[in-house]
Parts: structure tokens; C-alpha cells; sequence
């Protein structure tokens, strides 16, 4: 972690007009809550609102718009550079990028969760919703920041990644659910509110285990691939 | 200057071919766009995305033909767009940015703008070649499906009905997808930004209106649609060509004119905001 480089990464996210991008989304969330919460009953709207609207759109797209941000804007300027000629371990840099990513990513979407949650059925559902976005954003936060080491295209593969492998395929072929860190976010608040409301597809332990793999196989690929990069112009 | 005047002759010719006019620089926008698009004229990496897209389209439109050569009337032409609707926002996500922020990210709009090219024909030649890409990535699958299903059977002429349906519904997705796609583009000049709020506006339109159509209300239900660019396509063809698919009620002929409406206005916001060269 180097405060200077977090420091940097924060301002590029929030000095730019693109950040005013990222309200929308969490409004629109507690906007819908709060409407289906006045005229339906909270089992009826639960799923579709917190599930289709919070965790399955608000955090990953939040999250790849950020954590592809952070390193591949910097990739794409060319200022990366600067920071790697710099005497700082490349996991340092990797890591003060990750914080800020997630931090942002976890205050975004889970703040906006957990006004969605209480409004659903009362804090405890909020609160464990936003646990479950937080360590989802940490989660999506590390694979799109490894997608943006590994790759030119981050935003390409991770929109696949969200819009057909997690959108379409989860629905309809149940074997991709283990793989999938929206149906983790969903098992982990399910279980930590202990409610009826939301419906958890794949096992808590399995969730636990695989969010850990993602978070960390995140991390460890974008390390080593910071290690050996090699600056390059914008791709055709 | 007169040639005396010259120090030095280092050879510099005036151009003396015909100079085509503002009308051949469109086409040629036009052209590039449309082969930029699917990554022709481009390095093999570029075309990698544009044609797993085709090969995902060209694979349902194969599903299709083999149910209805099956004798299955459930799925016909018009049916694929909204199956296909996930694919081709990723490719509109993709290709929109691609076409329109590398321009505004390299600064290359004032030098297109010192040629005889007017604003409007800038805007209006990537939105063409936009439209045109998406419609293509539909109407060409669904073609395939005509090809497969017209000559087994004989009603030759009831499959040309469809098909020709089935193109307007396409143009109709291809004209919402497109004016949204490129104008919101058009706003922002890194590519990856742009593609992420392209999929923001389209993804998450499609939950509130799934939810608000949810609630119970009758002319909320009918009225829901008009607020996803993903569902509102799907009511025009609706309004269109009957089948119970979506319940839009008695509102056929507002999502006849949101269908006319929504990529008009797109068209012309896209115009006045290429007034400023930058962003």
C-alpha cells in the first residue's frame, strides 16, 4: 500500500466528469426500491429489485467502470510508466490500486444496498446486503483489475463476463452459478440475514471459498503480469 | 508566387485529379465505419470480437431454423432480435465507442471538420454505419433462417412475409440501439467509458422497467416498456405485427411513435452536439 500512488488514483476517479457517471446507477436503485416498496409487498418485490437491480447490474457495472479505471486509464495514457520506473514493489502498486477501487466500488454500491435493504424489510436486511455488495466489490474489484493488466480490451471481457456469462448463461445453464460472483454476493447476504426474501442458488461455504479464490487469483495475476509488462501503444 | 521566386525545387505537386464532393467524403465515412465495425480493413485482433458476435447470432438463427424445419411454430423471425438483444448490446457497446471516441480521444475532429464535410453528415455517416452494422448482425442470421426453412417446405412467398417482418423489426432495434449507442458515445472520448455507460443506460433500464411492470398497475404494465430502449423495440413490434408477446394494452400507436421518436431525437441531439468539436 503507498499512499502517494492511492492518492493519485483517487483523484484521476473523482477530478474527472466521468465519475458523475457512477450516481445514477446506485439512484436509480433506492429510487425503484423506495417505489416498489409503496405499493407491493417486500416478497414479491425483493428478488427482482435487490437481486436484478442492486447485485446483478448496479455492482458489477459500478465495479468494472472503477476497476478497470484505475490501472487500465492509467495503461492507456501511458502515465503507468511514471509509476512503474518508480522504486515501489509492483504488488504495492497493485494494492493501492485495489483499495481505492474497492473502496469506491463498495461505498457506491453498498451504501445505495443497504438504503434498499432496510427499505425491504429493516436494517438487518440492509446491513447484510451491504456486507455482501462490499465483499463483492472486493471480489469483481480484483478481477477487472487483473482484465485491465492482462488485456487491452478490460471493458470487452468483463461486459461479456457480466451481460452473458453471468446474465444469460447463469439463468439458464446451472452449472456457470458456481462460477459467477453475483450468485456469491446473493448466497452471502441470503445467509447473513437469515431471510426468506432473497434465494441463494449456490452453497455458503462454496461461496466463502470462492470469493477468497477470485479475490486472491485476481490479485496474484495482475502482480505477475505487472512484473513483465511492456508499454505499449493503443491497439487497433 | 511567381516560379522565379522559388529557391528551391523539392518537388511538391498540386493535386490535379477531380476532387469529389462532400457527398463521396459521406460514403466514404459511410464505408470505413461499416467495415470498422466488423474489423475489416483492421489488425486480426479487432476482428476477433465482431464475428464470436456473428458466430453467437448465426448459431441461434440455426436453432431457429432447425425448430421450424421441426414443424415448431413457436419462434419465427421477428423472434430473433429479443433473443439476440444481449449479443448485440455488447457488440453496439463495443463498436459505438469505437467508431465515435477514438475520434474526440485523438483530436482528429478538427481536421475532419477543415475537409467539405458538414457536422451533421459526420454525425449522420457513424450513426449510418452503425445502424446499418447492427442491422446487419440481425437481418443476416435471419436470412439464413429463410434460406434454411423457405425451400424445405414450399410456402415460399408466407417465409418471404416473415423474413421482410422480420427485417423491419430489426431495423426497428437496430435504429433504437444505434441513436442511443452512438450518442452516448459521442459524450465521452475514452473508449472504455463510453462502452461502460453504453451497458449502464441499456442494463439497467431493463430490471426497473422488468419491476415497474411488476407492480400490478394495468397502464403501468402497458406504459413499463417505453422505459427500457432494450423492452421498447420489442413493444413496437408488438404494436406491428400482434402475437400477445408483451402487453402493451391499447398503446400501439405510442410505441409506434416512441419507435419513430426515441432514434429521431438521438439523430438530432447527436447532430447539435457536434456543434463543439470537443467534448
Amino acid at each position: 500500500m503507498n499512499s502517494t500512488i492511492a492518492w493519485i488514483t483517487a483523484r484521476g476517479l473523482f477530478g474527472r466528469r466521468r465519475f458523475l457517471l457512477l450516481f445514477p446507477l446506485p439512484l436509480i436503485f433506492i429510487g425503484i426500491t423506495a417505489l416498489a416498496a409503496s405499493i407491493d409487498t417486500a416478497d414479491e418485490f425483493a428478488t427482482p429489485v435487490l437481486v436484478g437491480i442492486g447485485v446483478a447490474v448496479v455492482l458489477p457495472l459500478v465495479a468494472l467502470i472503477v476497476g478497470t479505471g484505475v490501472l487500465g486509464s492509467e495503461i492507456d495514457d501511458g502515465t503507468i510508466v511514471h509509476i512503474l520506473t518508480k522504486p515501489v514493489p509492483r504488488w504495492k502498486i497493485v494494492l493501492s490500486k485495489m483499495v481505492v477501487a474497492s473502496a469506491v466500488t463498495a461505498f457506491v454500491a453498498g451504501g445505495s444496498a443497504f438504503v434498499a435493504g432496510w427499505m425491504t424489510d429493516g436494517p438487518k436486511l440492509g446491513l447484510a446486503l451491504a456486507a455482501a455488495m462490499v465483499i463483492g466489490a472486493i471480489a469483481y474489484c480484483s478481477l477487472f483489475l487483473a482484465l485491465s493488466v492482462v488485456s487491452r480490451r478490460p471493458v470487452l471481457i468483463g461486459l461479456l463476463y457480466i451481460a452473458i456469462w453471468e446474465g444469460l448463461l447463469s439463468n439458464v445453464v446451472s452449472g456457470t452459478r458456481v462460477l459467477s460472483v453475483q450468485q456469491y454476493v446473493v448466497t452471502l447476504a441470503q445467509k447473513l440475514a437469515g431471510t426468506d426474501l432473497l434465494m441463494s442458488t449456490v452453497k455458503l461455504p462454496a461461496a466463502i471459498i470462492m470469493t477468497v479464490v477470485v479475490t486472491l487469483g485476481g490479485l496474484y495475476l495482475a502482480i505477475t503480469r505487472l512484473r513483465s509488462f511492456s508499454v505499449a501503444g493503443e491497439t487497433s | 508566387m511567381s516560379e522565379q521566386s522559388m529557391i528551391h525545387d523539392i518537388g511538391y505537386q498540386r493535386y490535379q485529379g477531380q476532387r469529389l464532393g462532400p457527398r463521396s467524403i459521406f460514403g466514404a465515412l459511410y464505408v470505413h465505419g461499416l467495415r470498422a465495425a466488423f474489423g475489416l480493413g483492421r489488425s486480426a485482433k479487432a476482428k476477433i470480437f465482431p464475428w464470436i458476435a456473428v458466430g453467437l447470432i448465426g448459431v441461434i438463427a440455426l436453432v431457429i431454423a432447425i425448430a421450424r424445419s421441426q414443424g415448431s411454430d413457436d419462434v419465427g423471425y421477428a423472434d430473433l432480435p429479443s433473443i439476440a438483444s444481449v449479443v448485440v448490446l455488447v457488440f453496439l457497446a463495443i463498436v459505438a465507442p469505437e467508431l465515435v471516441s477514438r475520434d474526440l480521444r485523438n483530436n482528429l475532429l478538427p481536421l475532419y471538420f477543415a475537409r467539405p464535410v458538414s457536422r451533421a453528415a459526420y454525425a449522420g455517416a457513424k450513426l449510418l454505419s452503425v445502424v446499418s452494422a447492427i442491422w446487419l448482425m440481425m437481418a443476416g442470421p435471419q436470412t439464413l433462417i429463410f434460406a434454411a426453412s423457405a425451400f424445405g417446405q414450399g410456402d415460399v412467398f408466407g417465409e418471404l412475409r416473415g423474413l421482410l417482418g422480420g427485417w423491419l423489426v430489426a431495423a426497428v432495434y437496430a435504429f433504437v440501439f444505434g441513436g442511443l449507442g452512438v450518442l452516448i458515445a459521442s459524450l465521452a472520448s475514452r473508449r472504455a467509458f463510453a462502452a461502460g455507460a453504453i451497458a449502464a443506460v441499456f442494463l439497467v433500464t431493463l430490471p426497473v422497467a422488468g419491476v415497474l411492470m411488476s407492480l400490478g398497475n394495468k397502464t403501468l404494465e402497458s406504459l413499463a416498456p417505453l422505459a427500457s430502449p432494450t423492452m421498447l423495440p420489442e413493444g413496437v413490434r408488438e404494436a406491428l405485427f400482434p402475437a400477445d408477446n408483451m402487453p402493451i394494452g391499447n398503446y400501439g400507436p405510442v410505441y409506434l411513435a416512441a419507435g419513430v421518436l426515441v432514434p429521431a431525437l438521438c439523430a438530432l441531439q447527436l447532430i447539435l452536439r457536434y456543434k463543439k468539436v470537443s467534448l
